[in-house]
């Protein structure tokens, strides 16, 4: 009993330590942000939380986070590419073991970490976390903003307007 | 064992080895009703694009495809992140998800709660009424005015 206690305070040390050795992340300034390295497997939210799992982690449609050695699950939730999650920085590692360099955001209404930079060697340097464009332009092609030439995007947009009221459009710049 | 029930055994065993181990923290959530916006998560929490109603509803629809959770904000500004909507498990970059972005919504689904976030796998849409929040003339479309 006494070594089993002594293994879950060893764990508990490794994981805070690995949590907080590496400060690397650009701070963003984000109201309740904390800069930290995350040490964990890449795992899909529902097959973590609900028991519900898919071979391929979802295939990239579904949310990712990390399971923390001392059984914390965090949702991995932006990339640092605009408007764009960090799903394809994840995908290629379902099940795998990563070191995730970001921000932690314990907000009151949710906690959720957002990943700058990842690696699978802790020697080694930090990937950034910028994958979404590159898919992104080999399904479109190259555009300076990804986000204002995504075709479902314009189709959402043309259909139900910019404010989401049909027929309901912002007043012309004087 | 016969040579059939072996390689039967041989293939079993290789699409479990395929998959990835289910969570021992797997659980029953409580069935809920909640009511609320539908909301760019990361707006929302970053304070950045005024993440309501008109205004943001540009920016809620571009950050939805992208893959950024959603979630619905409750009248005391409770996130409820959203993993499942009806009998779709794909809940990221969904357009059925996406075309509801900034709507005031009314679902019935089950709320798992775990290390800090309450995530909702939604069975039913009981409401929607489109969006209602009107902040469009105070804060013109987000972002960047455009």
């Amino acid at each position: 009993m006494k070594a089993l206690a002594t293994i879950r305070l060893a764990l508990m040390i490794f994981t805070v330590s690995s949590a907080t050795s590496s400060l690397a992340a650009e701070a963003w300034n984000i109201p309740h942000e904390k800069a930290v390295v995350l040490k964990g497997r890449v795992v899909d939210a529902l097959c973590q939380l609900k028991g519900r799992c898919a071979p391929d982690c979802g295939a990239g449609k579904r949310q990712l986070g990390l399971l923390l050695t001392d059984g914390t699950f965090r949702l991995v939730a932006k990339s640092n590419i605009d408007f764009a999650g960090s799903i394809p920085d994840l995908i290629g590692f379902c099940g795998k073991e990563i070191e995730a360099d970001g921000l932690l955001i314990e907000n009151p209404a949710i906690t959720l970490f957002f990943v700058q930079g990842i690696r699978i060697d802790a020697a080694g340097p930090f990937t950034p976390a910028e994958r979404f464009k590159a898919d992104w332009e080999a399904r479109n092609g190259k555009a300076e903003e990804w986000w204002r030439a995504d075709p479902e995007a314009n189709r959402i947009i043309a259909e139900d307007g910019p404010l989401g009221i049909k027929g309901l459009l912002p007043k012309p710049k004087p | 064992m016969t040579i059939m029930s072996h390689w039967q055994t041989m293939v079993l065993a290789a699409a479990l080895s395929a998959l990835p181990l289910a969570s021992a923290a797997a659980q029953d959530g409580r069935r809920v009703t909640v009511h609320g916006e539908i909301s760019d998560t990361w707006c929302s929490i970053s304070g950045l694009m005024f993440a309501k109603g008109t205004a943001h509803h540009q920016c809620a629809v571009w950050c939805a495809l992208g893959g950024i959770p959603v979630s619905i904000r409750d009248a005391k500004g409770e996130l409820y992140l959203i993993l499942k909507i009806g009998d779709d498990e794909d809940s990221a970059a969904n357009p059925r998800i996406a075309r509801m972005a900034t709507h005031e919504v009314a679902v019935d689904g089950e709320l798992l709660e775990r290390d800090g976030v309450n995530y909702l796998l939604v069975d039913r849409i009981a409401d929607d009424k489109g969006v209602i929040t009107m902040t469009h003339e105070e804060y013109g479309i987000q972002p960047f005015g455009n």
